[in-house]
């Protein structure tokens, strides 16, 4: 790097450090949504609500409705049938089960055969897929009450065995997302903006009424941009570590590659943007037609699982999608460089694309009539 | 003297409009050259033809010897330019700022020598945005020393500045001038011109229209001064007229006005008419033409419509 390159790089650094607007959106920003969406804890709010109705269950009824407070992520709660149906239309629980009092006869002496009793289910179709699940649970164990009563013998055991010993909270999903929007976010602002700036207060005209070539502004631009990317992905994923108690399983390393790959991109696309805009004040409104969409759409928050096929097959191939789905690879499941290998292809392919518009849109020179 | 730029037939052209319209001028080795005109009339284009920032259509120009054209690189480490109403990085303080213009010339300068020479040195840690208008121009006329240039160009380097800051340039400039850097100016100010320029080109409409010192731009311009006086008794009118140098003679009440093209001759017959005439004069005034009269006489306007 020529002595030219390494002193523009330097003032580069120092330039951002010191713009407030640059270091919110690469930095507290995501550290932002980061613990905001961290402490809501979405992984308690999913928990199967389910209302109870048996208003004085004999001891072995009670006993069976207590099988239900181990059951794992069910919440419970109790009262008279009106009252559950009132939380239910409020879509406050996913389903309510009445239960007789005298569901299970108390053990006596007489083997008479007790009368089949009903349990009503109430489905909030709202939540239909917890209700289902629900009611899944309760037919297991009525169905092994049934077993233990008629005291058959037992023909299948159902073994379960954990096989991802990795918990995949939200919180897991949610840090590479926010570390990909933000390297994003970073990208974007912290070029189109200044860009456009300079292009405005003609300072880009005054560094060409020196012997600089252009390549060495923009790269010194560039360079300290990459730097802060890794700087910023540090950054968050060690506040993440420590306070949020995620964890990285995969190679440090490769998460450099990908936040590299992610930035080159991204700046393409700064560049561009910075090209096209008249002004300063044209860059939030042509950047946020460009970024906004993509925050949602990109994989950030949320999968994509859940969207519409003819829309996941547009999202799919999105850039930020690649950028977090191979970070979500590598940090929450441990992913090697080859599994990820087709998002770095196509992160690739994007960076090709982008720069080659930024190239096309951005004049550092004044334009040959 | 050496001719340090030669401006040769220039010519600028965007589409049908022709900005700069075939020019020619010299500029001499250690003169400051000024080009002065109205707006519009194609001075800062000219000035970034010469510094290599905009293209040619038509013409050529040598800086030192040197093609701008083709050895645009070479030319612009030659020379340093303050551009028309110039801004700098943030985030940068000027003493930053003049290290990292520096590196672009893969040079290492003393920042604090050069920001007191443009009396800045104790704004060193200061940044661009807390510079008052003045403080910008000297700001922008140091980082255009950094590579202590040959020939240093300021486009308008006063404008929008109080009276006191542009005096306070005007003297800066002329300390600059001193160094013996070759220095080339535009304005539409004519009093800046007279005051710093060695030489003047008039431009109007993309054409260079005068090109002379300031005093011969004045008299060669064959406009005249105004030589206002009281009387304490009437005289006739013919005799004023037939005074020497006067083109003109009016008189309202006791005070005369005589237009004359070369007050040094005027003068002293006026004087010795004192005694032929019986009169006595007093509150005597010599007003003399000014560049804006010159351009007047050339144009038909004013210098700032």
């Amino acid at each position: 790097m020529s002595n030219t390159t390494f002193t523009l790089t330097a003032s580069a650094f120092k330039m951002f450090v010191r713009n407030k607007q640059s270091l919110f959106f690469a930095l507290f920003m995501p550290l932002m949504i980061m613990v905001i969406f961290g402490f809501i804890g979405f992984d308690k709010m999913s928990a199967t609500k389910l209302g109870i109705v048996s208003p004085e269950p004999t001891p072995a009824t009670q006993t069976f409705i207590d099988q239900f407070k181990n059951a794992p992520n069910i919440s419970l709660s109790f009262g008279t049938e009106q009252e559950m149906r009132d939380a239910l239309l409020r879509n406050d629980l996913a389903a309510v089960f009445v239960i007789p009092d005298n569901l299970i006869p108390t053990p006596s002496p007489s083997s008479a055969m007790p009368e089949t009793q009903t349990v009503t289910v109430l489905e909030n179709v709202g939540q239909l897929q917890q209700a289902k699940i629900a009611e899944t649970i309760m037919s297991q164990i009525l169905d092994k009450t049934t077993i233990a009563m008629v005291q058959a013998p037992q023909f299948f055991e159902l073994k379960t065995e954990e096989v991802s010993v990795r918990s995949t909270k939200y919180i897991d999903f949610l840090i590479p997302g926010i570390l990909g929007l933000s390297l994003m976010q970073m990208a974007v602002f912290g070029v189109a903006f200044v860009f456009a700036d300079y292009k405005e207060k003609g300072i880009l005209k005054r560094l060409l009424a020196t012997p600089m070539k252009p390549f060495q502004f923009v790269s010194s631009q560039v360079i300290t941009r990459l730097v802060i990317a890794l700087a910023q992905s540090a950054i968050l994923i060690a506040v993440a570590i420590l306070l949020l108690h995620t964890h990285v399983y995969g190679s440090w390393f490769l998460i450099g590659l990908i936040a590299i790959l992610g930035s080159v991109m991204f700046l393409g696309l700064g560049f561009a943007i910075s090209g096209v805009a008249n002004n300063v004040d044209s860059v939030p409104a042509i950047a946020n037609v460009i970024v906004f969409p993509m925050m949602f759409l990109g994989g950030t928050f949320f999968p994509t699982d859940g969207m519409p096929n003819w829309l996941q097959s547009v999202v799919h191939y999105l850039p930020l999608q690649f950028l977090t789905h191979s970070l979500r690879e590598v940090m929450a499941n441990g992913a090697s460089f080859v599994a990820v290998r087709y998002d770095l292809v196509w992160m690739g392919v994007w960076a090709v694309v982008l720069v080659g518009l930024a190239m096309f849109t951005f004049r550092f020179e004044e334009k040959k009539i | 003297m050496d001719t340090i730029i030669k401006v040769e037939g220039l010519v600028k052209k965007y589409g049908d409009f022709t900005a700069v319209d075939g020019i020619s001028f010299e500029v001499r080795q250690g003169e400051t050259f000024g080009i002065l005109g109205p707006n519009g009339a194609g001075k800062t284009t000219t000035l970034e033809m010469i510094e290599g920032l905009k293209s040619i259509s038509g013409g050529a120009i040598t800086l030192d010897g040197h093609d701008v054209h083709k050895e645009t690189r070479l030319v612009k480490s030659l020379i340093g330019v303050q551009l028309q109403a110039s801004s700098f990085f943030d985030g940068l303080n000027l003493k930053e700022l003049l290290d990292t213009f520096a590196s672009l010339y893969g040079r290492k300068v003393d920042a604090l020598k050069l920001l007191k020479d443009v009396e800045l040195e104790d704004k060193w840690k200061s940044m661009v945005k807390e510079l008052s208008g003045g403080q910008k121009q000297r700001l922008s006329i140091a980082v255009a020393l950094v590579n202590d240039p040959k020939v240093l160009f300021l486009d308008e380097p006063t404008t929008g500045l109080d009276p006191q800051a542009r005096r306070h340039l005007w003297d800066l400039i002329n300390g600059i001038k001193r160094t013996g850097k070759t220095v080339v100016l535009t304005t539409h100010y004519m009093e800046e011109a007279e005051v710093l320029c060695d030489r003047i080109a008039i431009m109007d409409h993309a054409k260079v229209i005068a090109l002379d010192t300031p005093l011969g731009l004045l008299k060669h311009g064959d406009i005249g001064s105004t030589i206002e006086f009281h009387v304490d008794r009437k005289c006739p009118l013919e005799h004023y007229e037939k005074l020497p140098s006067v083109m003109k003679a009016s008189d309202e009440d006791h005070v005369v006005r005589l237009l004359s093209s070369d007050p040094e001759k005027t003068l002293p017959a006026l004087f010795g008419h004192e005694a032929v005439c019986d009169v006595k004069i007093f509150n005597l005034q010599l007003r003399q033409a000014t560049l804006e009269d010159v351009f007047l006489k050339l144009t038909g306007r004013s210098l700032r419509e």
